[in-house]
């Protein structure tokens, strides 16, 4: 059974995982991945939604992605909080001190 | 320390041959998502927020230097540099790939580690006092207990799809360090009127978004019963235990809604169908598994170090952070990893390897990880004690803050869970960083605040002094404080004070207790104490008070 069903309200933004890295990505206009949100898709028309639907599931089944389904957004960003945090990674990371120290 | 025996490694290695072979099938289409979580998660590996994460177990705590040094291995090679220590004595690694993750399994395996159990329905890594054969308070060394637990558990075929994950905690001390009432099943050593040895049996327990301590089961267990009587609880939580809800599936809602008289009838009464001797172990077995955890050969000609002549800061981490050791001369170095501008827990490969070269130097090549989150070098010469700091101070890892407030437990939280509904790292910082200056936090003296980002508690926050539960609404965290929470012999559920804060409001208003605590204390009260004096009514004044 799909888990990609568009449920939402407003425009919507599509995510995933990459498989191998684990990695956030999000659905870009040309219906390919971003790890970078600013390049994601986000649209309330129906057709685009059923492509991102299907390219979704498609890349699931391909093994490049896991774990797709659709965001709410508003003006730009997603709508739950926990999704706008996915969007720029945690706040605080030990390997940024280490990256720093080892500068 | 234990070795694995032939069947352990054996075990190990054909479970690390089926993961790689799971993730190949994986990767190229033969297993589906469905299909491999399951397995995945057997194996440790779960995804969360931003990537995956991998749990290695570390058992009861206890470390050798190479498998520390392993954990540095992994953090450089297959992370970003560094792991984080679990609640459960555990290390976790943020940031590895799925296509490494056999490697790094198979790694671990040279140095009779792995990821099992670390997730699932099933009995999870046993956790213990980090003190174990080293404090003078225990009856015996309890990681034999602990070791056979884990040999007992490992994959056993009754119990490895259990209604919910179940966790044991075991202590050999009357001055609780595990946190026994705060588990599935609490074991602590003790000894009967007529000095036999044998185990005071808790049950029930739990912390989550149902709080509830353990209760006694059997108050003397003679040693030889043990694995049947576990055998039977473990039964009758399987068969009782509800699995329509997983929120009502832990041992603790079935204890509760049975009643401990009742409950405690069904495992006696399911002991009685059990032939003994069929499920325990053998004398020689057992003292097989206790002569991995013989004491060290200490030296009886240890000169007492003169404090005095040594530089301040030394001796504030000696009053700190160094406890009392069972052999004459020798002390418990506590390693804090709690560093104010770090996240809790939180420690780098160089620290681990610097740890490791201390533990070989000067503590027999023993580490412990703690459910506190920090390290323990267990059996270090005082006249030693110096060059170990020495060591922790040329690995950054000096910080003398044991058991004050800067020593803080807190979850990965929103940073890095997949579960959470809030941050909790950076309120860990700010906290720290407020009560910064190391003469105000020997002031205060003992303190626990501990921080869940969620209400699955695995940052304790309920049995905190004072606890944190890190919370969203309409996109805005903020955080709810509970005080009074107790996580030793004396364990309490910390009491729920109203509506919740900002990160910096709630600041502001842990400063607001323990000033007004400081200003209230009689004597040598401790905030816990003085808390239960003055009752919650009046802390909840000064909480409140700007508001
Ligand atoms: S308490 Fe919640 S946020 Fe924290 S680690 Fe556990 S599940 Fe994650």
């Amino acid at each position: 059974m799909s888990t990609l069903k568009h449920k939402g309200k407003g425009p919507q933004a599509m995510t995933a995982n990459e498989l191998v890295s684990g990695l956030n990505v999000w659905m870009t206009t040309d219906y390919g991945w971003s790890r970078d949100y600013a390049d994601a898709l986000l649209t309330e028309d129906d057709d685009q939604i059923s492509i991102m639907d299907e390219t979704a599931k498609a890349e699931e089944f391909a093994n490049t992605v896991v774990g797709a389904y659709f965001i709410d957004t508003v003006d730009g960003k997603p709508a739950r909080y926990r999704e706008r945090f996915r969007t720029h990674g945690p706040s605080y990371d030990t390997a940024a001190l280490i990256n720093q120290e080892r500068v | 320390m234990y070795r694995y025996d032939e069947f352990d490694a054996e075990f190990v290695n054909s479970r690390v041959a089926q993961f790689r072979g799971q993730v190949e099938r994986r990767l190229d289409g033969r297993l589906s998502e469905a299909e491999f979580r399951p397995l995945r998660l057997m194996n440790g590996l779960y995804l969360q927020l931003h990537a995956y994460m991998l749990r290695v177990a570390v058992p009861y705590g206890t470390l050798r230097t190479d498998q520390l040094r392993m954990l540095a291995h992994l953090a450089d090679k297959y992370d970003k540099g560094y792991g984080h220590v679990t609640t459960r004595q555990n290390m976790q690694f943020n940031w590895p790939a799925l296509s490494d993750v056999p490697d790094m399994l198979s790694d671990l395996a040279t140095v009779d580690m792995h990821a099992i159990q670390t997730s699932g329905n099933c009995i999870r890594n046993v956790t213990c006092d980090p003190y174990a054969g080293a404090t003078a308070d225990e009856i015996e060394d309890p990681r034999p207990l602990a070791e056979l637990i884990r040999q007992w558990s490992m994959l056993h075929p009754e119990f490895s799809f259990l209604p919910r994950k179940f966790k044991f905690a075991v202590t050999a001390s009357p001055h609780d360090r595990a946190m026994i009432k705060g588990h599935d099943i609490g074991i602590q050593i003790v000894k009967n009127d007529a000095g036999e040895v044998g185990y005071h049996i808790i049950v029930g327990g739990g912390l989550g978004r149902t709080p509830v301590l353990g209760e006694t089961l059997c108050a003397f267990l003679p040693k030889a019963d043990l694995l049947p009587y576990l055998t039977a609880t473990m039964r009758v939580y399987n068969r009782f235990g509800r699995r329509d809800n997983k929120y009502k599936a832990r041992i603790k809602i079935l204890v509760r809604d049975t009643g401990i008289a009742d409950f405690t009838k069904l495992v006696d009464d399911e002991f009685a169908t059990l032939d003994v001797n069929d499920t325990a172990v053998s004398q020689e077995e057992c003292e097989r598994i206790a002569s991995y955890f013989e004491p060290p050969t200490f030296d009886t000609n240890i000169k007492a170090i003169d404090l005095d002549s040594q530089p301040e800061a030394f001796r504030k981490w000696v009053a700190t952070n160094v406890a009392p050791h069972i052999a004459p001369g020798y002390a418990i170095v506590n390693i804090s990893l709690k560093n104010p501008e770090r996240a809790p827990g939180d420690i780098t490969a160089e620290q681990m390897r610097a740890v490791a070269d201390l533990a070989d130097r000067e503590s027999f090549g023993e580490v412990r990880t703690t459910h506190q989150q920090n390290m323990v070098l267990p059996h270090v010469r005082q006249d030693a004690l110096r060059a170990v700091w020495d060591g922790l101070v040329a690995a950054e890892l000096e910080d003398a803050n044991i058991n004050l407030i800067g020593d803080i437990i807190c979850c990965p939280g929103m940073d890095f869970c997949a579960l959470a509904t809030a941050r909790s790292i950076p309120v860990a910082q700010a906290i720290a960083e407020r009560f910064s200056d190391h003469d105000r936090q020997q002031a205060i003296g003992e303190m626990q605040i501990k921080i869940s980002g969620c209400i699955n508690a695995c940052g304790h926050h309920h049995v905190g002094h004072i606890g944190i539960l890190g919370l969203e609404k309409s996109g805005v965290e903020f955080y709810q404080v509970t005080l009074g929470g107790d996580a030793t012999h004396t364990a309490a559920i910390g009491d729920k004070m109203g509506a919740g804060f900002s990160q910096d409001e709630l600041v502001d208003g842990i400063e607001r207790i323990v000033d007004f605590y400081m200003g209230e204390r009689s004597g040598s009260e401790r905030f816990l104490d003085t808390y239960r004096r003055l009752g919650t009514a009046a802390f909840k004044e000064a909480l409140y008070a700007s508001t």
